[in-house]
């Protein structure tokens, strides 16, 4: 807070209280003019409540706002549109059969005596995608057509377009976008940079903090514990310590567990478009990976394994017999579990209460003949809730309520309380916070040590690096290599994944 | 191993449903005219052709407001928007007027004001029961549906009014340049709300709303607002309808409101098999409400049981709704 001139906004002793929580105490964020500003966090540490106050969603109890040297007295989103803040949100907010026109003009349309002006908008949009976000987009194209990241570029298009825009809010917009697609994106947002607008980057993805940001804020417990300036590619580190406030030596779990003899065995598995010729074996008490890039077959080949799809040829084989799956219900039977990918669409009721989506999958146990057994039922669910470290402490509570780890553990405790054998987990730890994702390291280890096969498939490589006795490493639909973590260095893995080339210092 | 084998067969099913689904309402449709075609000469008639739009006057009047509140709910029939009750309104407002002119002497002009008064009245009520109770659709308009009928009895003491108003007469039979006068009004009122609802700036943002309210919502636009408006826009659409339910009645008769709100269905979500995005469009509606007349006007040419006719409307919806959820089921 030096020289407010430079500062295109600043908020200042921010304080902001919710019944029994204090999200804010006090709380600084300041954006310098012309800088992409990242801010950092676990879940709870209060980004989102400062973000909401600044978008006039909340409103603040205290403390200040300047936005370009004008004090705020009052916040609404109306003001803060007006005085050019704009925000990027998680959720896309898009209408899947409106044209890519309709999206970005959506709200402040171009209309002339004979209605809409289709090809003006059409054009209109065609251009600022190009010039603005170097995306080549038809503006007649249906939104649904649309890969992810280019509806992405659409959603900033409509963000932008009334060119108003100076200062724009990311809340984690890379999330649902693979590693190409992010290049992308973040091609178009040094562009947004180029043209003078000032940016605040909301992630958990440290690596991408530390490639695009100028400066970062660090969050913690509603506070803003630190700034780093002049980010660089080193100070991942620097930023977990500050966000944690421990260690990130005890980052991944002491590998403790003992591979022993094979559970699940595939040989010749391939469907006809996705992925061909897959050979591949999981002890029990093993940790085994899957990395690749989106489109490299990942996502189908566990779908596959766990019967959500079918495969043309090949056999699975688990404890050396041979293994038909129709259906996910029949991978349960066989003690197969699958941890989704998307657990909020895939993974958990959202509106039953923790208790019920933990007995979800085997209410036969806590059930007398036809009733269920509601008094054993919510004891076993806190039992190993509580093993799990669920928060709230409360299994009664709604799960769309609970942060995106603690809906992770609940997805975990289900299959926990059915003493499954092989759990493969689809992007264990997506959108999850630092502390939660220590917490499900350590629940996988146990798994493993207890006997369980796991098959992580992920597209963290540290966190592959950092879980897995073995990596296999799928590219362009085939496994092109089978690595042991001890002997196997990031770079290496990186390398592997993206067919060979060394990538450019992207992470470090 | 021979496990692995059989999903060979299932793959391509899914590849067949994905690429008939869609289509599959259109198809069954194309069938029945097939039919009637071979089974009934007279069919393929021109003035088979000027009954057919003749009849479907008031069904396409109706699906326009119900179009309407379907692109500003949304398409989703338990959670979106929906308007049983258009018909019940019609036929309530129909009453209204039939009443006013035959037993109280009215001249028509004030008579269809009052008519159309009480249409949009009902869609208020529709709005209010919506919007700020917040009642889901499909409920409120059913309940609220019920209630019009019932009103229209009462107004009406259930006996049929006969309306012999030069007017309506000439609604009914009147010819331009060998046009049907009723099917011209149709087609003006039909552009009028085309240009509204597809044409201008606010339709389009009425579509916003029906598409994903949050995006609506952070787009600056009043989600609330335009979904009010669509239902008072069906209840105007019902009070334009009542005018043709007298016209092609020669009159008010009890129970007109049940075989409409089948067409009305039918006919809207049809027409979204039209739409090259499949969803539920203003023209696809006329055009659904068009073909559902013709297959009445079919079937009693052919001479097909009227209770025949119900089931196998009946049947039609199940394949129009079915093959909207699979193709949604398949597009994921």
């Amino acid at each position: 807070m030096t020289t407010s001139s430079a500062h295109i906004l600043e908020m200042s002793g921010i304080t902001k209280a919710f019944p029994g929580v204090l999200a804010l105490d006090n709380a600084n964020l300041s954006v310098q003019a012309g800088h992409i500003h990242g801010l950092v966090g676990e879940n709870g540490a209060g980004k989102s409540t400062i973000i909401k106050v600044l978008a006039g969603v909340y409103r603040r109890d205290s403390g200040q706002i300047i936005i370009d040297g004008k004090a705020m007295a009052e916040v609404t989103p109306a003001l803060v549109h007006a005085a050019g803040l704009r925000f990027i949100h998680q959720e896309l907010h898009l209408v899947p059969h409106f044209t890519v026109a309709e999206s970005v003009f959506m709200g402040q349309e171009q209309q002339g005596w004979f209605g809409i002006k289709s090809r003006a908008m059409n054009e209109a949009a065609e251009r600022f995608l190009e010039e603005t976000l170097n995306a080549e987009i038809r503006g007649r194209t249906l939104v649904r057509d649309l890969g992810i990241a280019h509806r992405k570029l659409v959603q900033i298009a409509r963000a932008l377009i009334d060119n108003q825009a100076r200062v724009v809010v990311f809340d984690e917009p890379t999330a649902p976008l693979a590693s190409a697609e992010i290049d992308q994106l973040f091609d178009a947002i040094a562009r947004l940079k180029a043209h003078g607008i000032s940016m605040i980057y909301v992630s958990h993805y440290l690596g991408e903090i530390t490639s695009i940001c100028d400066r970062v804020a660090v969050f913690r417990n509603g506070r803003d514990v630190g700034v780093i300036d002049d980010i660089g590619l080193r100070d991942s580190g620097r930023m977990i310590n500050m966000m944690v406030g421990r260690d990130i030596a005890d980052f991944y779990p002491v590998k403790n567990h003992a591979p022993s003899e094979p559970l699940l065995t595939i040989e010749g598995l391939a469907d006809r478009k996705h992925f061909s010729d897959i050979n591949l074996e999981i002890k029990r008490g093993e940790i085994v990976g899957l990395a690749g890039l989106i489109g490299s077959g990942r996502e189908e080949l566990v779908d596959t394994i766990y019967g959500l799809r079918r495969a043309a040829t090949g056999r699975m084989l688990l404890d050396g017999k041979p293994l038909t799956l129709k259906s996910p219900a029949d991978a349960v039977k066989h003690g197969i579990v699958l941890v989704p990918r998307d657990r909020r669409q895939d993974g958990l009721v959202l509106d039953m209460a923790v208790a019920d989506n933990i007995n979800l999958a085997s209410l036969q146990d806590v059930a007398r003949a036809f009733l269920i057994d509601r008094a054993a039922a919510v004891k076993r669910a806190e039992s190993v809730a509580d093993r799990l470290d669920v928060r709230p402490h409360n299994v009664g509570a709604i799960s769309r309520l609970l942060s995106g780890g603690n809906q992770q553990k609940v997805v975990l405790a289900r299959w926990l309380v059915t003493g499954s054998r092989l759990f493969i987990l689809d992007e264990p730890t997506v959108g999850v916070d630092v502390g939660a994702k220590v917490e499900i390291y350590r629940l996988i280890e146990k798994l493993a040590g207890e006997g369980a096969a796991v098959f992580v498939s992920s597209s963290d490589p540290n966190e592959l690096l950092g879980l897995c006795d073995r990596i296999l490493v799928l590219l362009r639909g085939t496994i092109i290599a089978d690595v042991d973590t001890a002997t196997t260095s990031l770079d290496q893995l990186i390398a592997l994944t993206t067919g060979g080339e060394l990538q450019h210092g992207a992470t470090a | 191993m021979t496990s692995l084998a059989s999903p060979r067969q299932s793959f391509d099913i899914g590849r067949l449903a994905r690429a008939v689904a869609p289509s599959l309402p259109l198809i069954v449709f194309l069938a029945m005219f097939v039919y009637l075609g071979i089974a009934s000469p007279s069919f393929l008639e021109p003035s088979t052709f000027a009954l057919i739009l003749k009849q479907s006057i008031p069904t396409t009047i109706v699906s326009l407001g119900l179009a309407t509140v379907v692109m500003a709910g949304g398409d989703d029939v338990v959670s979106g928007g929906i308007d049983l009750s258009i018909p019940a309104a019609a036929v309530l407002a129909a009453a209204v007027v039939a009443d006013l002119v035959t037993n109280h002497a009215w001249f028509i002009g004030p008579a269809l004001l009052i008519g159309l008064l009480t249409a949009v009245a009902c869609g208020l009520v529709n709005a209010f029961l919506v919007v700020l109770v917040g009642m889901t659709p499909l409920l409120a308009t059913f309940a609220s549906a019920t209630a019009f009928v019932g009103i229209g009895k009462v107004v009406t003491a259930s006996r049929r009014i006969n309306v012999t108003d030069p007017l309506v007469v000439w609604l009914r039979d009147g010819v331009i340049a060998g046009v049907p006068v009723g099917v011209i009004a149709a087609c003006v009122i039909s552009a009028v709300f085309y240009f509204v609802l597809h044409r201008t700036r606010w339709g389009l943002n009425l579509q916003a709303v029906g598409g994903n309210r949050d995006a609506a919502e952070i787009s600056g636009l009043s989600p609330a607002k335009f979904i009010a408006t669509a239902f008072v826009i069906a209840g105007l659409a019902a009070g334009i309808g009542s005018i043709f339910v007298l016209a092609r009645g020669s009159g008010w008769a009890p129970g007109t409101e049940e075989n409409m709100m089948m067409e009305m269905v039918l006919a809207t979500f049809l027409g979204a098999a039209f739409s090259p995005r499949r969803i539920v469009t203003l023209w696809g509606a006329v055009l659904g409400a068009v073909l559902v007349s013709a297959l009445s006007v079919g079937f009693g040419s052919v001479g097909i049981d009227i209770f025949w006719t119900g089931c196998i409307k009946g049947g039609l919806i199940l394949v129009v709704v079915a093959s909207s959820a699979l193709s949604r089921k398949v597009n994921i």
